[in-house]
């Protein structure tokens, strides 16, 4: 059996009394892609949530990379498990949340320094050797309000790759794009995808799903309704959910 | 300012540049024509002030270096109750951001009991109600700390705005890059929420320079309104005394207001 890095287990999550997340259980093997769609409102912000604990799991356990933590625990082992757990997983946002008060290059090591507490003189070299593989190097001392939406979304993903997480991450990263700039990020999410980094991935983009995922999987009212090789989704979904859902994204409307 | 210039100097004008031009004429007449009234406006009022009555010059001339001698002492005062204002402030506005009770209740207590009483009790209380209990302090520093402690109530405002206008993608982007609380405050969210308060702050600082008039009241604190009234009662000359410490203060928020728009503008520009 190949170790999983992300072990997801009976995983529950209420908002209040609503019931988001209902007893996913989950393993991914490393270096995988997994992408994840489902209707608005399934759940799947609320799951990538919970893995790095920006929402905390009401119950069940989430392990990444062999550090275990239990949901809905209180108490300084279990922040310091939260911690471990943050550091190695890197997180994109669809709003991008760059600092706006920040330089291109501050943002990217500013976490590395002062969490890590990596050298100075490291970090902007591993910084800048990670703006410069999202083709965003020549932007190092600009700041984000100058940049358009495609390029702070590169800079968000060389931030969180600077902190050298396993695992990234993606929430909707290309939702807030105009058409034209989703393709930068994409790119940028191959290459990463082929320099075998594991990746989880919320996501529209059914090209992306189809040419990169390793494996989709589908959620629906807080469930995970199908869980296949790409190419098996898209020819014979099991789900009747599914099949409306990708009959959705087949008609243009997501 | 160089479109203006090549529009002028007899070259073909294009559309824009015409446009552009009786915009910038425009502009100019109106602030020439403001300019012209705040004048008249002026002439007027030293026009009414030293017609009927006469205003006594060697009067003026005698006292002019003793009332501005409270310059400084107001900007002192004004500059030290910001600063313990501004503290009071930014504590007042994290406060209120807590999740624990007692440190809520305080700030919430504070900045109710200050804003449910007036400035100037709060001053006498400093100076006339506390030496009952044998609390004693130079009178500069009962003004500071009354000012400072109102206005505090009062900026907490500000520093909450401020705090609010940061969204909360910010600090969910600082924790998900494993920063704690603390970190995330102090290098992601205090940053931003501070050059949302700066102006407003500016603005709280002029407000200051003139309510510190109010701690003349005790006697103790020898500012530019008590130079003004002390020498004017003394000599009957209130008129010829408050007219000079009111130019002072005019003066004063004119060149701080000048200073605040520059910063404003500054802080605009490119968002830094
Ligand atoms: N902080 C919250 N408080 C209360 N309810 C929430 C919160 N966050 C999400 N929810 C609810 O949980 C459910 C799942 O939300 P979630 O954001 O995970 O869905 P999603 O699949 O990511 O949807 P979308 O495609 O619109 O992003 C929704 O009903 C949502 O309204
Ligand atoms: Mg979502």
């Amino acid at each position: 059996m190949t170790s999983s890095i992300v072990k997801i287990s009976k995983l529950d999550k209420y908002f209040g009394r609503l019931h988001v997340l209902k007893n996913i259980s989950l393993e991914v093997p490393e270096r995988q892609v997994v992408c994840l769609i489902g209707r608005s409102g399934s759940g799947k912000s609320t799951l990538l949530r919970c893995i790095n604990f920006l929402e905390e799991p009401s119950h069940g356990s989430i392990e990444v990379d062999g550090v275990r933590v239990e949901g809905g625990e209180k108490g300084s082992h279990h922040r310091q498990l939260v911690h471990d757990v943050r550091l190695k997983t890197g997180m994109v946002f669809q709003e991008f949340n760059l600092f706006p008060h920040m330089s291109v290059l501050e943002n990217v090591i500013e976490a590395p320094i002062i969490v890590k507490g990596m050298d100075r003189k490291k970090a902007i070299e591993l910084g800048e050797q990670n703006l410069d593989s999202v083709g965003m190097l020549f932007k190092r001392d600009e700041y984000p309000m100058r940049l358009s939406g495609g390029q702070k979304q590169r800079i968000a993903i060389a931030r969180a790759l600077t902190m050298e997480p396993r695992v990234m991450l993606f929430d909707e990263p290309t939702s807030a794009l105009d058409p034209e700039l989703i393709g930068e990020v994409l790119n940028v999410m191959k290459k990463l995808a082929k320099d075998g980094m594991t990746m989880l991935v919320v996501t529209h983009e059914m090209g992306f799903a189809r040419d990169v995922a390793d494996r989709v999987l589908v959620m629906a009212e807080g469930e995970l309704i199908e869980d296949s090789k790409p190419e098996d989704l898209f020819k014979d979904p099991k789900d009747p959910r599914t099949k409306a859902l990708i009959d959705r994204y087949r008609s243009g409307e997501n | 300012m160089n479109l203006f210039a090549k529009a002028e100097s007899g070259a073909p004008k294009t559309q824009a540049e015409l446009l552009f031009a009786a915009q910038q004429r425009k502009e100019r007449h109106f602030r020439a024509n403001v300019a012209l009234t705040w004048g008249i406006l002026l002439f007027l009022l030293v026009l009414l002030f030293s017609g009927p009555i006469n205003i006594d010059t060697t009067f003026i001339k005698n006292n002019m270096l003793f009332i501005a001698g409270g310059v400084g002492e107001t900007i002192r005062i004004s500059i030290l109750s910001i600063i313990l204002a501004t503290i009071l402030a930014l504590l007042a506005a994290l406060g209120r951001l807590s999740t624990f009770p007692p440190i809520y209740a305080l700030s919430t207590f504070y900045v109710s009991l200050i804003r449910g009483t007036p400035l100037y009790l709060q001053i006498m209380f400093f100076f006339l109600a506390l030496p009952q209990l044998d609390i004693r302090m130079p009178g500069l520093w009962a003004g500071v700390l009354a000012l400072g402690l109102n206005y505090g109530a009062y900026m907490s405002e500000i520093f909450r705005a401020g705090l609010a206008s940061v969204g909360k993608g910010q600090r969910e982007a600082a924790t998900a890059l494993g920063m704690t609380p603390g970190q995330t405050m102090k290098r992601v969210i205090l940053p931003q929420a501070m050059r949302f308060a700066i102006p407003p702050t500016g603005n709280e600082f002029i407000a200051m320079t003139k309510d510190s008039a109010l701690v003349s009241a005790t006697g103790f604190v020898h500012e530019l309104t008590w130079r003004a009234v002390k020498v004017g009662r003394a000599q009957f000359h209130n008129l010829e005394a408050l007219i000079m410490a009111a130019i002072f203060y005019w003066t004063m928020t004119i060149i701080l207001s000048y200073i605040q728009g520059v910063i404003e503008s500054r802080l605009a520009k490119g968002d830094r």
